[in-house]
């Protein structure tokens, strides 16, 4: 079954209402494509391990982490998801553009409650580019849904 | 012998997004909230709320102490110092202490 491709529309709440939402793209995994809408928090990859703290956040966010390679892996990937859902969030973002590993491992899992997308490239560069920045932002998560292709027709 | 030039004190090995993400031996890792930012910095000791958890392969790292009405800890279940107006006992924190304790307000220990 091929993965269902996510849509990711980023708001920035510091700005002009009337500016245009950044619109990105994504995969789901582990069985978890659906909407999903929270404001971006970043956490380390190392907080997601079985020594973690249960940092939680107030208010609805959506969980984006930065994985790299040479980040010592604490936890499978799908336990580090479900414990970023565990501490509230409503979907996990994965920027797997430093972690070639990481997409066939969470690519065979199909048991996640909420949404888990992964991201790289271009896409992910602008996602944590606003991370960088400390820019707060609103983020919407969904199933991206791809205009028919009509076949050709001889007129 | 330090890190690379371009990460943060203490750190061997870091990231532009993810701050260090290993630090020198000795030292712990301090996982830092700021605003919608979470990144690894290295520390000789940890900040209040925060003990120092060595673990075998190095990767030490600052733990939040688990204890409630806790400020200061030497481990997840010893707290060393409670919040003002509790007191403590072997290492917890009591808004009266115990039955059978004597009362120590100079210091605030049962």
């Amino acid at each position: 079954r091929p993965a269902l491709r996510a849509v990711i529309k980023v708001a920035l709440l510091n700005h002009e209402p009337t500016g245009k939402p950044i619109t990105l793209e994504g995969v789901f995994v582990g069985g978890s494509a659906g909407y999903a809408e929270g404001k971006l928090m970043q956490y380390h990859p190392l907080s997601l391990c079985n020594t973690s703290e249960d940092e939680r956040q107030e208010n609805d966010f959506i969980t984006i982490v930065k994985l790299e390679h040479r980040v010592p892996r604490c936890l499978p990937l799908l336990d580090k998801a479900r414990m970023a859902l565990d501490k509230g969030a409503q979907a996990v973002i994965f920027d797997v553009s430093d972690d070639a590993n990481a997409a066939a491992e969470l690519r065979d899992t199909d048991s996640l409650p909420r949404p888990v997308v992964l991201v790289e490239a271009e896409h992910a560069e602008e996602l944590m580019g606003l991370v960088n920045k400390n820019e707060e932002a609103k983020v919407r998560i969904d199933i991206l849904v791809e205009p028919p292709r009509w076949p050709h027709y001889d007129v | 012998t330090e890190g690379p030039p371009s990460c943060p004190k203490g750190c061997e090995r870091c990231s532009e997004y993810n701050g260090c993400i290993k630090c020198r031996p000795k030292l712990f890792i301090f996982l830092e909230r700021n605003d919608i930012r979470q990144i690894g910095v290295c520390l000789a000791s940890c900040p209040m709320g925060y003990f120092g958890m060595r673990n075998p392969e190095g990767n030490n790292r600052c733990t939040q102490c688990k204890i409630d009405n806790c400020e200061a800890c030497f481990n997840r279940n010893f707290c060393t110092k409670c919040k003002e107006g509790l007191y403590s006992h072997s290492g917890r924190c009591y808004v009266s202490c115990p039955p059978g304790q004597r009362t120590a307000n100079e210091t605030m220990e049962c």
